[in-house]
């Protein structure tokens, strides 16, 4: 999982070094916590939520092949 | 982006070269004529210029869009063959595969995610924001057509029950086609209502 949400952040972030992805098991699914340059937190909401929306739902496709859920955070 | 050295009679018949091999006009890449080229039966010598082009180049866009799709679907375990039709404005990629539905989603969405996703990749990558279409098996075009036949097909109906009519909510690309598939037609007209997820067509009785 955290690997969709890397190359995608770290492809359209100005500081792709500065990202930090983790991830968290929880009995709600897993939760994964981004953090990136406070320059480049623009970048990855978008417009109205945009961009972190299409990430959200990207994932989502890979969370229903796994049979899991998953939540993305932007710290 | 790499400059390209051309070499022809004139620098007239050069720039033609250049825009031929490149596919784009010459307002969009930069010329220097590097030898003007002398008129003579016996001594002509040839024009030499060097173009460098300012826009990204339909192959270079192309490649960068098939490598960002690939690795994406690479990364959400979906296989697919992707196909890139050849000069198509915008350019378009078809994902081909079974079982792709999940990839569509609800109402085509999370193919515009993904659409979004790789033009925002592309765009970073090239310096450009560029027309990219992503269609999954076809599922767009099908789209496009049974659209356009509904959407004359109520124009019919509003013009022979003289009442407007509601169309589902669609997103944006959806309600583009109808606006534009009644666009001239001699009856109705059309306008869009609601926010956001909810917006819609509604087709009317144009008023004589």
């Amino acid at each position: 999982m955290k690997e969709l949400v890397e190359y995608i952040v770290k492809s359209i972030v100005a500081e792709p070094d500065k990202v930090n992805i983790t991830e968290e098991n929880s009995d709600m699914g897993l939760l994964i916590k981004l953090e990136v340059a406070p320059e480049d937190k623009g970048r990855v909401i978008g417009r109205q939520g945009r961009v972190a929306e299409a990430i959200r739902t990207l994932l989502r496709v890979k969370a229903a092949r796994a049979d899991t859920r998953v939540r993305l955070e932007i710290l | 982006m790499e400059e390209l050295e051309i070499t022809a009679k004139t620098v007239e018949q050069a720039t033609e070269e250049a825009e031929k091999r490149l596919g784009i006009g010459r307002d969009q890449f930069e010329t220097v004529v590097v030898k003007e080229g002398k008129s003579g039966i016996f001594r002509g010598e040839g024009a030499l210029i060097r173009v460098k082009p300012l826009v990204p180049l339909e192959k270079d866009i192309v490649r960068v869009a098939m490598e960002v799709l690939e690795n994406l679907l690479g990364l959400m375990e979906v296989t697919g063959a992707i196909k890139a039709s050849s000069g198509e404005i915008p350019i378009a990629l078809d994902i081909e595969g079974d079982d792709l539905g999940i990839l569509i989603g609800r109402r085509g969405q999370t193919l515009a995610c993904l659409q979004y996703i790789v033009r925002l990749i592309v765009a970073g990558r090239l310096e450009a924001w560029l027309p990219l279409s992503i269609d999954i098996c076809g599922y767009k075009k099908h789209r496009r057509d049974s659209l356009q036949k509904l959407a004359l097909r109520l124009a019919e109906q509003v013009k022979l029950r003289r009442r407007a009519m509601t169309l589902e909510p669609m997103p944006p690309d959806e309600r583009r086609i109808i606006h534009l598939a009644l666009a001239n037609h001699p009856d109705v007209v059309t306008h869009s209502v609601g926010e956001g997820e909810d917006r819609k067509v509604v087709i009317l009785l144009k008023r004589g």
